[in-house]
């Protein structure tokens, strides 16, 4: 099975928008992990990763989008991430990604901090 | 309820992974775990089996199992691999090698953050080599007793 397809590209005022519809554990956090790379090799600069379906993600997934977060922001870019579930949001805090990722509570909180 | 074991063997894949996960969300649910902390579980069993797919199997053939007690005061998972069979080489998970990923884990670090979530969530967390050559990591989560209950 191929999770790539749970994962929604859009784009709103030059920004890309991932909104992701399926768990992140393992399986679907190395898809993740490509779609991201995909969207550094197209130049991408400007991303939100809306997380509003998803009830679970794992230390690989978390890992992928801090790494993307990071070589953005050396390219003038940023990734921001929107729509925690509470369970998410104490995963960010208990590996710390949440100070290094900026988390919005919605999609257009994230968009307007761009 | 008496103690009781329930046994699994999944093929060495990522994808195997998510359906365990379920499982065993369900399984704490129905032993009355609050939402946290089924949550808790489930991410500690996906860390702990991502690391036995990525650092101790040699291919997906030859399988990750697991052992999960259910007592009346605690839930235990035990994960046992076996082995990579390259105890030299950087990806086997070794005491020692675990120790240099905990004190080089940052929050900006992209991976080496497993084990301090497993031991950061569970109640009780044991690892150690096994006899096939592999590891055996062991965990226990305690069940709230209804006495702790405030109601």
């Amino acid at each position: 099975m191929d999770s790539t397809k749970l994962m929604k590209l859009r784009e709103e005022s030059g920004i890309k928008i991932l909104e992701i519809k399926t768990d992140l554990s393992s399986y679907a956090a190395s898809d993740l992990r490509k779609v991201l790379e995909d969207l550094l090799a197209e130049k991408v600069e400007r991303v939100v990763v809306n997380l509003s379906q998803v009830s679970h993600i794992n230390s690989t997934a978390v890992g992928a989008l801090v790494g993307v977060a990071k070589r953005l922001r050396q390219s003038g870019g940023d990734l921001k991430i929107c729509a925690l579930a509470d369970n998410l949001t104490r995963t960010f805090n208990l590996i710390g990604a949440s100070s290094v990722v900026e988390i919005y509570e919605s999609e257009n909180s994230a968009l307007a901090a761009f | 309820m008496e103690k009781s074991d329930i046994k699994l063997k999944i093929p060495s894949a990522d994808f195997y992974i998510e359906p365990t996960r379920a499982f065993i969300g369900n399984l704490a649910q129905s032993l009355g775990f609050s939402r946290k902390r089924v949550a808790d579980i489930q991410l500690v069993l996906d860390e702990i089996c991502s690391n036995a797919v990525h650092h101790g199997s040699v291919d997906a053939t030859v399988g990750v199992k697991l052992r999960i007690r259910i007592d009346t005061d605690s839930l235990e998972i035990l994960v046992r691999d076996t082995g990579s069979r390259q105890a030299e080489a950087k990806n086997w998970l070794t005491h020692e090698r675990l120790s240099e990923i905990e004190a080089n884990r940052s929050p900006c670090s992209e991976r080496g953050h497993g084990i301090f979530i497993v031991k950061s969530l569970a109640d009780t967390y044991e690892m150690q080599r096994n006899a096939a050559g592999g590891t055996d990591v062991r965990v226990v989560f305690g069940r709230l007793k209804p006495s702790d209950l405030k109601l």
